[in-house]
């Protein structure tokens, strides 16, 4: 029981917070949501018994990513932060996205494993696993975080030089 | 027990050591720093002054708790919070027993070492929320310190998961020889440095150097939320020392129940006996000077020295 509410606390703790990064037009508030995100992520990882991957969170994306991103609002100051509002929430684009999380749900529901601990799960076999049986999708992952980065960076320098 | 009910009991558990840790310590550090400056410290209020440090908290839990008007008022409460929590965590794995830690976890190692990352955000937050040039400054300085001595702090106790071959705290200490002493002395020194440093302690206390910066990131705290900022540094101070202790001394050396408990507290006062040394003892790092020791010195002998463990894994333990 005590086990089903934590899962829940950490469900609702992973939403919220990444509906926070979507909604708020404060930067650091932002930072803030992305960081509860994360935080979730890495419970529900250890809730699956995948102790090394939610501590591999812990350390790259809250204590690393998550650090630099403050350090660069910090270092804007706060007036530059004021500024530095994101525009406004598009309604359309909020009903696309509902939209297509419900479609995923749906269509995925049957493929999913059910959420429940995973037991006996060490440090060798989740190396295993990642360097093994799931070392495709390991990679592409890889692959599609390198082309947002490149995506990023076209979109900061503005395009075709002139 | 439940998960929620036995997490609680900890997060309970936990806060009490860190409270009870930073009245010692706090009144350990007078004490000392008394001694090497040719005075008493403390020794008006109960034997030996040992009341001093608890009528000081009474004083700042009746302060005025006051939150400046230009601050973001909701961050600005909350960031002591966040630099406290980890603290509270990092103790979880510290096996405090012969066999046993309260997560003796297959990770725990891992996780002892990435929780301090966690209050580099309440560092910055508290900087940053404050409205105030100190403050801000104090947390980009404590941010950047941190980050950077992260890494040969966890180079240093890679080198003992490399010969131990475990990253479950309390099979490390278990593992632990006396041959280890001479192999990982580098390794320790190197682990001690950047826990000081990881602390934001004298000499490395640039993110609060009261000459520069008035008290840095926490300028603008007062009362219960500024002592919650000191209950982290000392509870700090503590989970690292029993950390090294039981990493890099020995621990509990084998024996059984509390006789090895006590062995392991002993050790970790020395270890903080020596934080309180150095700090009363050498003149604070520049900024250039600190990031230096970091990436050009530390960093190198870290690998150097996780180089030596490799090969002794593979030559002679294998």
């Amino acid at each position: 029981m005590s086990a089903t509410l934590l899962w829940w606390g950490l469900a609702v703790l992973t939403v919220a917070g990444a509906a926070v990064v979507l909604l708020t037009r404060e930067m650091m508030r932002m930072i803030l949501g992305l960081g509860a995100f994360l935080l979730g992520i890495a419970g529900l990882y250890a809730w699956l018994g995948f102790g090394l991957l939610a501590v591999a969170e812990l350390f790259v994306y809250v204590g690393g990513v998550l650090v630099l991103f403050l350090l660069a609002i910090t270092a804007m100051g706060r007036d530059a932060d004021a500024r530095a509002i994101v525009r406004r929430f598009d309604l359309g684009a909020a009903l696309i996205s509902i939209g297509l999380a419900v479609v995923l749900v749906v269509a995925l529901r049957g493929l999913l494993p059910a959420a429940v601990p995973v037991s006996g799960v060490t440090v060798e076999s989740t190396a295993d696993y990642l360097l093994g049986v799931w070392l495709p999708q390991f990679e592409i992952a890889g692959v599609v975080l390198l082309a947002g980065l490149a995506a990023a960076l076209a979109i900061v320098q503005g395009g075709d030089d002139e | 027990m439940s998960p929620l009910l036995w997490g609680g009991l900890f997060g309970l558990l936990s806060g009490t050591a860190i409270a009870l840790a930073a009245l010692f310590g706090v009144w350990w550090e007078r004490k000392v720093s008394g001694r090497m400056q040719m005075r008493f410290g403390p020794q008006q209020a109960g034997p030996a002054g040992l009341l001093q440090t608890l009528a000081d908290t009474i004083k700042l839990v009746l302060k005025e708790d006051v939150t400046p008007a230009a601050a973001d008022a909701r961050i600005f409460r909350m960031a002591p919070l966040l630099v406290f929590a980890p603290v509270a965590l990092s103790l979880l794995v510290v096996p405090l027993v012969t066999g046993w830690a309260p997560l003796d976890s297959g990770v725990g190692v891992l996780l002892f070492l990435a929780v301090p990352s966690v209050s580099v955000l309440g560092v910055l937050l508290g900087g940053w929320s404050s409205a105030n040039t100190y403050g801000t400054l104090g947390g980009l300085r404590g941010a950047a310190q941190m980050v950077s001595y992260e890494i040969p702090r966890t180079l240093s106790v890679l080198a003992l998961v490399v010969v131990a071959g475990t990253m479950r705290p309390s099979a490390l200490m278990g593992a632990w020889r006396l041959w280890w002493l001479p192999l990982f002395a580098v390794a320790f020194v190197v682990y001690l440095i950047s826990s000081i440093a990881e602390l934001n302690r004298g000499p490395f206390d640039l993110p609060e150097a009261d000459s520069e910066l008035v008290a840095g990131y926490f300028v603008d705290y007062t009362g219960i939320r500024w002592a919650i900022f000191m209950m982290a540094e000392y509870g700090g101070m503590l989970a690292c020392s029993l950390f090294g202790a039981a990493m890099f001394l020995g621990g509990t050396n084998g024996l059984p129940g509390l006789l090895g408990a006590l062995v392991l507290l002993v050790k970790a006062v020395a270890i903080v006996t020596v934080i309180i040394w150095v700090k009363w003892s050498f003149p604070r790092f520049r900024q250039d000077q600190l990031m230096r020791l970091a990436w050009k010195v530390l960093t190198p002998i870290a690998l150097v020295q996780l180089l030596v463990a490799g090969a002794v894994a593979v030559v002679w333990l294998r």
